[in-house]
C-alpha cells in the first residue's frame, strides 16, 4: 500500500515537472501585447516592403527555417531572433520618414520588453539552447550578411510579420483585442 | 556588297533601337495589388494611360524567397487576374510577389511589382452564409464559414484561423434602416432575443480574427419575420392556471352564497306561540271562570286621596299612570316577572316593603300598580263589610282595580283566610305589621280576580262613587267589594295582581304556602302589567286573553284611575259590556 502511494506520488511529480518544462517559455510571453506590434507593423508594412527590391531572397524563411523549429528550441530561437533584430536590424536601418520611424521605434521597444521577459526565464534555467536552435540562428545571420546592409535591414524589417506570426504560433499569445 | 551589308545593319539596328524605345515608351501599370478573400486571390492593376486596343498585360508571380518569376499570363486584356490556383499555399507560406507589365504588340512596359508581400495578412475575411431560425421567441443564427471550391480539403477556414475567431452581428428591424444593434459573438452559433417584438428582422455578419489584423467584410443581409405566437407552452399553461383559479373562486362564492341563504332555524328563544306567550296562563292553578268586574267601594278610595294626590300618576309605566318617579318604576319588575316561585316574589317583596310603606305614606309614589296607594288607618278583621277590610281583603285576593291598599296589621289578619283562595296577597298581612310599623302603608297594588256569580250579583248593590282622589284619578268607577272575607278561591285571577311586598317578607318568614297564591298573584300581576300595557291599543289581543281575565281586569281596576289613562274609557266600556 505504501509502495503504491509513493509510486503514484512520484509519477504525479514527474508529470507536473514535464508540463512545467513544456510551458516554460509560453509562460514568459503570454503577457506580451502582440496586437500592438502587429498593428504598428501593418501601418508601415506597405512602405517598408515596397523598398524591398529583392523578392527572391529571404532572410527568415529560408527553407521554411522557422517552421521546423521544435518546441524545446522555441525559447532559444526567440531569444536569438530578438537579439538579431534589436542589435542588427533596427540599428542598420535608416528611416527618413518620421512616421515610419515612430512605428519602428515602438516595435523595437516592444522587442526590448520581450527580451527582458525572456531573461527572467533564462535565469530560471528554462531557456536552453540546443544545436538545432544555434544552427537556425546562424543561417539567418548568414542570409543577412549576403545582402547589402541597407537592403538587408529593409528586408528584415519587411519580414517582421513572419517573425511575429511565428511568435504568436509558438507562444500561444492571448489576444488583447 | 559591303555597302549593302552596312545599310542592312543600320536598318536592323535602327529597328531594334526603335523597338526598344517603343517598349520603354509603353508605360507600366501605375499600381498592382492583390484583392484576396479566402481562397480567392485576385490581382488587380490599373491600366496604363493612353491604352490602346491592342494593349494587354503580362502577369508574373514569384514565391517570396524562392525561385524566379513565373509568368502566369502573357496577354490579359482585363485589369485583373485570378491567381488563386497558383497561390494555394498562401496560408502556409511566407507569401508571394506579383508583377504586371503592359504589352502592346512587341512593346513591353516595365514591370510593376506589388508593394507588399502578398501574404495571409492581406486576405479579407468573409462569411459563407448565415442561416436564421425562430425558436421560442429567439432568433437562432448559424454562420457558415466560406467554403471555396479551389481550397484544398485540408485548408478550411477553421483550420487556418483556428483561434480567436469572432463575428460581429448587426440586427436591423425592417422599417428602420439606420437603427442597428451590434453584438459580438465568438462562435458560429448565436441567438438573439427579440423581447416579444414582432416583425421582420435582418441580420448581417462580419467576421474577424482578434489575433490578426485581417479586415472583415459584411455578409449579405439575411431577413426573418417574427409573428406573435399565441399558443406557446407558457401561454397555454398560464391560461389554464387562470381558468382554474377563476373556477375555484366562483365555486367558493357559490358555496358561500348557498351557505348564507340556507334555510335557517330561528333560535328557540325567539320562537313563541301566541297562545302560549304568556306564562301566567300555564301557571294558572285553577280553572278559569268568566271574568267579572267587581265594583269597588268608592268610599274607600277617598282615604287614599292624600297620597294619591301627591303622587305622580302620570307616566306610570305599569298601568298607564305616568310616573316620573323612579320609585314607581322600581317595582315594575314585580309586575313583569311571571314568577312561578313564590320565593322569588317574596324576595322581591322583601326589598320593597319599607319603600312601599314609605311611599304610601309619602303619597304612594312607589306604588307600582297604579300609583294609588291607599292607606288604611285602621282595619279590623271583624269589619268585614267595611271597605277597609274589604280593601284589605281585596288587595289580597280580590279583583281590585289597581288600587293599592295600605292596611294595618289588624286588617290583614282577617284577610288572611280569604285572601289565599282568591290569590290574595293578604296572608302575610298579619305578619306585616309585626315586622313593620303598624302605620306603615303596605302597598298592595291592584288585584283583579275572577269572582263567582254571587259576586256579580253583588254588583248591583255596589255603590257607585266617585273617588275624589288626587285630581287626576278617574271620577267614576264601579267596584264592588267583596264583603266576604273568605272568598272562595276563584279559578284564576283574571286581572292584574300586584304583589304585596309585605307579603313577600311574610312569605319569606315562613308563612304557610297554602295561604299563598303567589304564583297566581304573580301571574295576575303579570297579566295586569301586560294588560295595562296593552290597554292602549291591543284590545283585540286582550280579548284573546279573556280567559285570563285580562280584559275585564283593567275595566274594573282602572275605573278609579286617572282619566288620562288611555285605557280608562275602554275599561269602562268593557265593564259595561261585561256586566251586560
Amino acid at each position: 500500500m505504501k509502495l503504491q502511494c509513493v509510486s503514484l506520488w512520484l509519477l504525479g511529480t514527474i508529470l507536473m515537472l514535464c508540463s512545467v518544462d513544456n510551458h516554460g517559455l509560453r509562460r514568459c510571453l503570454i503577457s506580451t501585447d502582440m496586437d500592438h506590434i502587429e498593428d504598428s507593423f501593418q501601418e508601415i508594412k506597405r512602405a517598408i516592403q515596397a523598398k524591398d527590391t529583392f523578392p527572391n531572397v529571404t532572410i527568415l524563411s529560408t527553407l521554411e527555417t522557422l517552421q521546423i523549429i521544435k518546441p524545446l528550441d522555441v525559447c532559444c530561437v526567440t531569444k536569438n531572433l530578438l537579439a538579431f533584430y534589436v542589435d542588427r536590424v533596427f540599428k542598420d536601418h535608416q528611416e527618413p520618414n518620421p512616421k515610419i520611424l515612430r512605428k519602428i521605434s515602438s516595435i523595437a521597444n516592444s522587442f526590448l520588453y520581450m527580451q527582458k521577459t525572456l531573461r527572467q526565464c533564462q535565469e530560471q534555467r528554462q531557456c536552453h539552447c540546443r544545436q538545432e536552435a544555434t544552427n537556425v540562428t546562424r543561417v539567418i545571420h548568414d542570409n543577412y550578411d549576403q545582402l547589402e546592409v541597407r537592403s538587408a535591414a529593409v528586408k528584415s524589417l519587411g519580414e517582421l510579420d513572419i517573425f511575429l506570426a511565428w511568435i504568436a504560433k509558438n507562444h500561444e499569445v492571448t489576444s488583447s483585442a | 556588297m559591303l555597302p549593302r551589308l552596312v545599310v542592312l545593319l543600320a536598318a536592323f539596328l535602327s529597328r531594334r533601337l526603335g523597338s526598344d524605345a517603343h517598349g520603354t515608351e509603353l508605360p507600366s501599370p501605375p499600381s498592382v495589388w492583390f484583392e484576396a478573400e479566402f481562397f480567392h486571390h485576385i490581382l488587380h492593376w490599373k491600366p496604363i494611360p493612353n491604352q490602346s486596343e491592342s494593349t494587354c498585360y503580362e502577369v508574373a508571380l514569384l514565391r517570396y524567397g524562392i525561385g524566379p518569376w513565373n509568368s502566369i499570363s502573357n496577354c490579359s486584356q482585363a485589369l485583373s487576374y485570378d491567381l488563386t490556383a497558383v497561390t494555394l499555399d498562401l496560408y502556409r507560406s511566407n507569401g508571394y510577389r506579383a508583377r504586371v507589365r503592359a504589352v502592346d504588340g512587341s512593346r513591353h512596359s516595365n514591370w510593376t511589382v506589388t508593394n507588399t508581400r502578398f501574404s495571409l495578412d492581406e486576405v479579407t475575411l468573409t462569411v459563407g452564409s448565415v442561416k436564421l431560425e425562430i425558436h421560442n421567441g429567439f432568433i437562432l443564427g448559424k454562420i457558415q464559414p466560406p467554403r471555396p471550391k479551389m481550397a484544398p480539403a485540408n485548408d478550411t477556414y477553421e483550420s487556418i484561423f483556428s483561434h480567436f475567431r469572432e463575428y460581429e452581428i448587426a440586427i436591423r428591424k425592417v422599417p428602420g434602416n439606420f437603427t442597428f444593434t451590434h453584438k459580438k459573438v465568438k462562435h458560429e452559433n448565436f441567438s438573439l432575443l427579440t423581447s416579444g417584438e414582432v416583425g421582420e428582422f435582418c441580420v448581417q455578419v462580419k467576421p474577424s480574427v482578434t489575433s490578426r489584423t485581417n479586415k472583415g467584410m459584411w455578409s449579405k443581409e439575411e431577413c426573418v419575420s417574427l409573428t406573435r405566437q399565441y399558443f406557446t407552452v407558457t401561454n397555454v399553461i398560464i391560461f389554464f392556471a387562470f381558468v382554474l383559479l377563476l373556477s375555484g373562486a366562483l365555486a367558493y362564492c357559490l358555496a358561500l352564497q348557498l351557505y348564507v341563504r340556507r334555510r335557517k332555524k330561528l333560535p328557540r328563544v325567539l320562537l313563541f306561540k301566541k297562545p302560549n306567550a304568556f306564562i301566567f296562563i300555564s301557571q294558572r292553578p285553577s280553572p278559569e271562570t268568566q271574568d267579572t268586574i267587581h265594583p269597588l267601594d268608592e268610599e274607600a278610595f277617598l282615604k287614599v286621596s292624600p297620597e294619591l294626590r301627591n303622587s305622580d300618576l302620570h307616566g306610570s309605566t305599569d298601568s298607564g299612570f305616568g310616573s316620573t318617579k323612579p320609585s314607581l318604576q322600581t317595582e315594575e319588575p314585580q309586575f313583569l316577572l311571571p314568577d312561578p316561585h313564590p320565593q322569588a316574589d317574596r324576595t322581591l317583596g322583601n326589598g320593597e316593603p319599607p319603600e312601599l310603606g314609605d311611599s304610601c305614606s309619602n303619597g304612594s309614589s312607589n306604588s307600582t300598580d297604579s300609583g294609588i296607594c291607599l292607606q288604611e288607618p285602621s282595619l279590623s278583621p271583624s269589619t268585614g263589610p267595611t271597605w277597609e277590610q274589604q280593601v284589605g281583603s281585596d288587595s289580597r285576593g280580590q279583583d281590585d282595580s289597581g288600587i293599592g291598599l295600605v292596611q294595618n296589621s289588624e286588617g290583614q289578619a282577617g284577610d288572611t283566610q280569604g285572601g289565599s283562595a282568591l290569590g290574595h296577597d293578604s296572608p302575610p298581612e298579619p305578619e306585616v305589621p309585626a315586622e313593620q310599623d303598624p302605620t306603615a302603608v303596605v302597598f298592595r297594588g291592584y288585584l283583579r280576580q275572577t269572582r263567582c256569580a254571587e259576586e256579580k250579583a253583588t254588583k248591583t248593590g255596589c255603590l257607585e262613587e266617585e273617588l275624589p282622589l288626587a285630581g287626576g284619578l278617574g271620577p267614576k268607577f264601579r267596584g264592588c267589594l267583596d264583603d266576604e272575607a273568605g272568598l272562595h278561591p276563584p279559578a284564576l285571577a283574571k286581572g292584574y295582581l300586584k304583589q304585596d311586598p309585605l307579603e313577600m317578607t311574610l312569605a319569606s318568614s315562613g308563612t304557610p304556602t297554602e295561604q299563598w297564591n303567589q304564583p297566581t298573584e304573580e301571574w295576575s300581576l303579570l297579566a295586569l302589567s301586560s294588560c295595562s300595557d296593552l290597554g292602549t291599543s291591543d284590545w283585540s289581543f286582550a280579548h284573546d286573553l279573556a280567559p285570563l281575565g285580562c280584559v275585564a281586569a283593567p275595566g274594573g281596576l282602572l275605573g278609579s284611575f286617572n282619566s288620562d289613562l288611555v285605557t280608562l274609557p275602554l275599561i269602562s266600556s268593557l265593564h259595561s259590556s261585561d256586566s251586560s
